[in-house]
């Protein structure tokens, strides 16, 4: 979706998507299976749980993070998404 | 607590924080005569449970995050009361609780904590009158898709693209979610109010709703101060899904900076495509 825009910016210049800590992930996929947007994918090697689609992200969405056991998923602050986003709208 | 409840916890026995919700489920059972549901049990045999869930309010205890207790709860069918997530009562506390299985001194002042609030609590918490005359608006522009039809307010509302909308009146702003919002998550079973006196920046939560479907952060269009919420939704979260725009309210803001919040919302003929292309997106 190149084409794909939040409040007026290009989507893929919102830096707003799950980081997963691996260190805590167990794999058991319940943010996978919560996110309709298709953020997350399997693999068959390496992590078994890969940010594969990161624009499809909604942004200000945390939801897959509260439903996350191992409390593995973090996301970027909004105050920082926030400022981002008035200033490349004031870019024009 | 002012009525003795039903009591689900997760009984998480390979977690801390399932251990956590497995003791506070003990003690609140013992010191406010609360009746234990096992959820093995429940699971295996939901009528053993039947004149319990049918005569007492519902009180559900997650350990973690995953909800195992709360997604139970929903596949029976079950009305939920009153909810407590531990380690989100953990993090507000600003406490670390004890690795491993034995509960700890950390462990065991939380749970106390937590019991002594969930028997203080006596009902709603005092909503503040709204000032200003919010009525269900009666004029929409719809946005049909296959089958659906979603209503949007034709005039007073902002929207974000968080499918939330804000309608002000003076200097106070009722927020909510929108009609597509409640088709799409389906049969709202579970309404956590936003806490009244908070601060809330833009684009901050204010609340979260829950179906069987998904759970969803309430994204305030505006900031400012929570001055009311909407404690009818807490017994009857359904009122999102009957008006979404009118009883299905959220919370009432005192308006920090709306000049400014405006110019990142949208109106109804702004808000009506985005409607539209998540609801083309959805359906594949």
């Amino acid at each position: 979706m190149p084409d794909d825009t939040f409040m007026g910016v290009k989507r893929e210049r919102i830096p707003w998507f799950p980081t997963i800590d691996y260190s805590k992930c167990d794999f058991c996929m319940e943010c996978d299976k919560f996110c309709p947007h298709r953020v997350f994918e399997h693999r068959e090697s390496g992590p078994k749980l890969v940010v594969a689609n990161p624009n499809n992200c909604v942004v200000f969405c945390r939801a897959c993070s509260k439903t996350c056991g191992p409390d593995a998923i973090s996301f970027p602050g909004k105050p920082d998404i926030l400022a981002l986003i008035k200033r490349v709208r004031e870019e024009g | 607590m002012n009525a003795k409840h039903a009591i689900l916890p997760c009984n998480g026995l390979d977690k801390n924080v399932g251990q956590l919700a497995r003791e506070l489920a003990l003690k609140l059972a013992a010191e406010a005569e609360g009746e234990i549901i096992c959820p093995v049990l429940l699971n295996t045999a939901p009528s053993r449970y039947e004149r319990v869930t049918a005569e007492m309010p519902l009180l559900v205890i997650d350990g973690c995050p995953t909800r195992c207790a709360t997604k139970l709860a929903n596949r029976l069918g079950l009305r939920i009361d009153e909810k407590v997530l531990v380690t989100d009562e953990a993090k507000e506390a600003g406490v670390t609780v004890e690795e491993g299985l034995t509960l700890g001194p950390i462990g065991l002042a939380l749970v106390a904590r937590l019991a002594a609030d969930v028997m203080a609590e006596t009902g709603p918490s005092v909503t503040q009158e709204s000032s200003a005359d919010f009525e269900t608006p009666v004029e929409f522009i719809t946005v049909t898709h296959d089958k659906y039809i979603f209503k949007i307010p034709a005039e007073g509302f902002h929207f974000n693209e968080n499918d939330c909308w804000a309608r002000v009146i003076g200097d106070r702003a009722r927020v909510g979610v929108s009609d597509y919002v409640q088709q799409s998550m389906t049969d709202i079973t579970f309404f956590e109010p936003p806490k009244l006196g908070a601060q809330i920046s833009q684009f901050d939560d204010v609340g979260s709703i829950e179906s069987a479907k998904a759970v969803m952060d309430a994204i305030s269009p505006v900031s400012g101060k929570v001055v009311a919420v909407n404690d009818e939704l807490v017994d009857r979260p359904e009122m999102i899904n009957e008006d979404p725009y009118g009883k299905g309210w959220i919370a009432e803001l005192e308006l920090g900076d709306f000049e400014s919040d405006k110019e990142l919302l949208l109106t109804a003929e702004g808000y009506s495509p985005i409607v539209k292309k998540k609801a083309a997106e959805a359906q594949h």
